[in-house]
C-alpha cells in the first residue's frame, strides 16, 4: 500500500513588514523597522545587509532602491513558508498592493471609485469597469520568475478570478444603458462582464506565466457563492480563463457557502482542487468524529458529489491568532481523510495570513505542517 | 392575553384601518428615504483604520462621526426625503448591537453576506433564550438627532437573523425576545417606520411560514416594511405580499418588473437607487420608471435604495440620496 503524504502549502499572502509598507508608501522608515528586517534576515537566513543598508536611509528611496526593497520583501515572504516547512510557496504577494486592486490596477478598462467597508474598519478600494477591459501583457511574470529563481520547492501562483474581479466591481459599461426592472438583461450583462475579465484580462496574464515555465495556477474566487444562482458563471469564467492553457489549475473560495456550489462544480474543465476554508467555522476542541468537526460537514456533500477533484483542506483559521496545536490540525485532516478518502487531500490555510504578524503566521504553519506529519503517522500506522 | 397587549392590538388595528381607508380616499402617497447602514466618508474611514493602529483616539473616532452623521443629515434634509436616517454610523454590521446587547446570542465567525462583498459576525447562539437585556437606545439609534415621528428605523429580520445565527434559533423566538423589545421602545421614541432588512429568502424552496410566524410575534406598533435588499425576489413576492406588514421592499435592479403582483396590494418600497453600483441615477429616469409603477399600486409608493448605501463610496453615496429625493419630488409635484 502507497504510503500517504499530504502536500502542504499557504493559499496566497502574508503581512507585509513594516519597512517594506512604508519605504513603497513614501513614509519614513525608523529605526525600529531596519532592526525588524535584520531579525528576520538572520531568523530566515537571509544577508540582510544590503537591505539594512538601503533602509537606514529613512526614505526619498530611489526606484532602483525600491525595487530591492520589493525583491527583498519577496525573499522574506518565500524563505518564511519554505522555514514553516510547506511543500508548495509562493511569496506572500508581497508585491501586490491587494488582491482586487493588483488585477484591476494592471488592467485597462477600470477606474477607481473610492473605499468601501469589508467588515467592522476594514476595508478596500474598489473600481468601475468603463469600457471593455484588457490586459495586454502579462503583468505577474516578473514576481513569478523571482519566486521561481529563488526556492527549490514546488511554486503555485494566486490569480484574482475573473468572476471577482467582475463582482467587486461597479458596472458603469456593460449594464449603463439596461432599464430598471429589466433584470434578465442585466444578469446577461454581468455575464459578458464575467467572461470577458476570464478570456481578455485573467486569461493573458495566466498564459503568460505558464509560458514561462508555472505548472500550478490558483485562481482565487473568494467571491464565488456571493450571489449563488451565479455559481454557473463562475464555473463559465474558470473554464474560459482555463482554456488552452496548459497547466495544473485549481480554485481557491473563502468564507462562503459551500451548499451552492452544487451541482454546479461538476461543469469545472479540469480543475485539479478546490481550496477551502473550513477551520474558521470549526470547533477548537479535538476529535475525529462527525460532531467534533462541524466546520467540515459540508464535505460529506463533496463526498457524494460526481465532482471527484481533490480538497485544499483549510485547516488554519487566518481570523485569530490563536496558534492551533497540531493535535487539532491532525483530528482535522483525520476527520476528512475518512469523509474523502486521504487520496483526495492536500493542507492549507483557509486564505491567506495578511491580516497575521509574521511570528503568528510562521507559528500556526509550523503547527500546520506537524499536525498533518501526525496525521500521516496515524493514517500509515507508524 | 392582558389587558395592555389588548390594548397595543386595538392600536394596531385602528393605524391599519386608517391607513387602508386613505389608501381607498387618495392618490397613492409617494415618499422618499435612504434605510440602512450609510457609507463612512473617506476622513472617518481613515480616523477608523487609524484607531485600529493605534494612532488615534476612540474620542477623535466618535467625533468625526459626529460630523458624518451632520453631513448625512444636511445631505437628507437637502434632499426632500420624507423619514431620515441616522445611518446607523457605528454599526458594526446589521446584526452586531442585537449580538452584543441580548442574552443568548454573542458575535460568532465572520462570514461571508450574500450579494455584497462584505463580512457579518454570525450571531452565535448560547444556551439562553435570546433576550435583549434592555432595548438598546443611543448611540446605537441616535434618537436626539432626528426629528420625532419623522424618522426611519432599520432592523434585521427575525427571520435573517435566525437564519444567519451559528446554532439553531427560532425567528419567532428573536422577534419575542429582541426585535420586539427594540421596536415597542423605538415607537416610544419618535420613530415612525421600521425598514426590516431580510436577506435570507433569495434561495430556492423557501418556506415563508417561519417568516410570517416571526412577523406576528413582533407586535409592533409601527408600520413595518420588509425590505429583500440586493436580489432577486421575484419567485417570493407573491407570498410576501399576504404577510402582514405595510410594505415590501423590492431590488428592482434585481427583480425583473413582471414578476410584481398585480395589482401591487402593499406599499412599495421601491429600490430604484443601486446601492451596489457607483453609476448615479438620473432622477427623470427614475421619475419615469415611477409612473409606471403607480399604475400597477393599491398602496403608497417609497423610493428607496435596493439596499445600504454602504456599498459605495460616501461621496457617491450622497449624489445618490439627493437624486432620490429629486426623483421622487418630480413626482410629487405632477400629483
Amino acid at each position: 500500500m502507497t504510503e500517504i503524504r499530504f502536500v502542504t502549502r499557504e493559499i496566497g499572502s502574508l503581512a507585509k513588514p513594516g519597512w517594506r509598507v512604508k519605504a513603497i508608501a513614501g513614509r519614513p522608515v525608523e529605526k525600529k523597522d531596519v532592526e525588524e528586517a535584520r531579525e528576520w534576515g538572520w531568523r530566515l537566513g537571509i544577508d540582510s545587509g544590503e537591505l539594512a543598508e538601503i533602509l537606514r536611509k529613512g526614505g526619498s528611496f530611489t526606484n532602483e532602491e525600491k525595487v530591492k526593497i520589493q525583491d527583498f520583501a519577496a525573499l522574506y515572504g518565500i524563505r518564511i513558508l519554505e522555514h514553516a516547512g510547506l511543500d508548495v510557496v509562493y511569496d506572500g504577494e508581497q508585491r501586490r498592493s491587494e488582491m482586487y486592486d493588483h488585477a484591476v490596477r494592471h488592467t485597462k478598462g477600470f477606474e477607481t471609485r473610492g473605499t468601501v467597508r469589508s467588515f467592522d474598519n476594514k476595508y478596500y478600494t474598489k473600481a468601475a469597469v468603463v469600457e471593455k477591459p484588457l490586459v495586454e501583457r502579462a503583468y505577474d511574470l516578473e514576481e513569478f520568475e523571482f519566486v521561481r529563481s529563488h526556492t527549490d520547492r514546488a511554486v503555485k501562483t494566486p490569480f484574482t478570478g475573473a468572476y471577482t474581479i467582475m463582482d467587486w466591481s461597479y458596472d458603469e459599461h456593460y449594464a449603463k444603458d439596461i432599464m430598471l426592472g429589466a433584470a434578465a438583461q442585466r444578469a446577461e450583462a454581468r455575464r459578458r462582464f464575467g467572461v470577458e475579465v476570464a478570456r481578455d484580462v485573467v486569461r493573458p496574464n495566466v498564459t503568460g506565466l505558464v509560458e514561462a515555465g508555472a505548472e500550478w495556477v490558483q485562481i482565487d474566487e473568494p467571491a464565488a457563492t456571493t450571489r449563488p444562482e451565479e455559481v454557473p458563471l463562475v464555473v463559465e469564467t474558470f473554464n474560459a480563463t482555463r482554456e488552452g492553457v496548459d497547466a495544473r489549475a485549481s480554485m481557491h473560495i473563502c468564507f462562503s457557502d459551500y451548499n451552492s456550489l452544487f451541482p454546479h462544480i461538476e461543469a469545472l474543465d479540469d480543475c485539479y482542487e478546490l481550496q477551502l476554508e473550513f477551520s474558521n467555522r470549526d470547533s477548537r476542541e479535538l476529535g475525529t468524529k462527525a460532531e467534533d468537526r462541524p466546520g467540515y460537514d459540508v464535505l460529506e456533500r463533496f463526498a457524494g458529489s460526481a465532482w471527484d477533484g481533490k480538497i485544499g483542506l483549510g485547516v488554519i483559521d487566518i481570523h485569530t491568532n490563536f496558534i492551533e496545536p497540531p493535535e487539532l490540525v491532525r483530528d482535522r485532516i483525520l476527520y476528512a481523510a475518512r469523509v474523502l478518502g486521504p487520496e483526495r487531500i492536500e493542507v492549507n490555510t483557509d486564505c491567506g495570513l495578511r491580516t497575521r504578524t509574521w511570528e503568528v503566521s510562521l507559528a500556526k504553519l509550523k503547527n500546520m505542517v506537524e499536525g498533518t506529519r501526525l496525521a500521516e503517522e496515524a493514517l500509515n500506522g507508524s | 392575553m392582558g389587558s395592555s397587549e389588548l390594548v397595543l392590538l386595538t392600536i394596531r388595528w385602528l393605524a391599519r384601518k386608517h391607513r387602508a381607508i386613505k389608501r381607498r380616499l387618495d392618490l397613492p402617497e409617494i415618499k422618499s428615504y435612504a434605510p440602512g447602514i450609510y457609507a463612512r466618508s473617506e476622513t472617518l474611514v481613515q480616523a477608523t483604520r487609524d484607531l485600529d493602529r493605534g494612532r488615534t483616539t476612540e474620542a477623535a473616532v466618535q467625533d468625526q462621526r459626529e460630523v458624518d452623521l451632520r453631513s448625512f443629515l444636511d445631505a437628507q434634509r437637502e434632499a426632500g426625503l420624507d423619514y431620515l436616517s441616522d445611518g446607523l454610523l457605528n454599526w458594526q454590521d446589521i446584526f452586531r448591537p442585537f449580538d452584543e446587547a441580548a442574552r443568548g446570542l454573542e458575535p460568532g465567525p465572520l462570514t461571508r453576506f450574500l450579494n455584497t462583498n462584505t463580512f457579518y459576525r454570525a450571531p452565535a447562539v448560547t444556551e439562553e433564550a435570546p433576550t435583549l437585556v434592555e432595548p438598546l437606545g443611543e448611540p446605537y439609534f441616535r434618537i436626539g438627532d432626528l426629528p420625532r415621528n419623522r424618522w426611519v428605523v432599520t432592523l434585521p429580520s427575525p427571520h435573517a437573523l435566525a437564519e444567519f445565527a451559528a446554532g439553531d434559533l427560532e425567528p419567532r423566538a428573536v422577534a419575542e425576545g429582541v426585535l420586539g423589545p427594540q421596536i415597542r421602545w423605538l415607537a416610544g421614541n419618535g420613530c415612525a417606520i421600521v425598514v426590516l432588512q431580510e436577506t435570507a429568502l433569495f434561495d430556492g424552496g423557501i418556506d415563508v411560514y417561519p417568516l410570517s410566524d416571526a412577523l406576528d410575534a413582533l407586535q409592533s406598533p409601527l408600520p413595518v416594511a420588509l425590505q429583500l435588499p440586493f436580489g432577486d425576489s421575484g419567485d417570493v413576492l407573491g407570498e410576501l405580499v399576504e404577510l402582514d406588514v405595510e410594505a415590501i421592499g423590492v431590488d428592482l435592479y434585481a427583480t425583473d418588473l413582471e414578476a410584481l403582483p398585480r395589482p401591487f396590494p402593499k406599499t412599495l418600497l421601491a429600490g430604484v437607487v443601486d446601492a451596489r453600483n457607483s453609476l448615479v441615477e438620473e432622477p427623470g429616469d427614475l421619475a419615469e420608471f415611477g409612473r409606471q409603477l403607480l399604475e400597477e399600486l393599491e398602496g403608497e409608493l417609497h423610493f428607496v435604495p435596493n439596499g445600504d448605501l454602504q456599498f459605495v463610496p460616501e461621496k457617491i453615496a450622497r449624489q445618490k440620496v439627493l437624486r432620490l429625493g429629486e426623483a421622487a419630488r418630480i413626482l410629487k409635484e405632477e400629483r
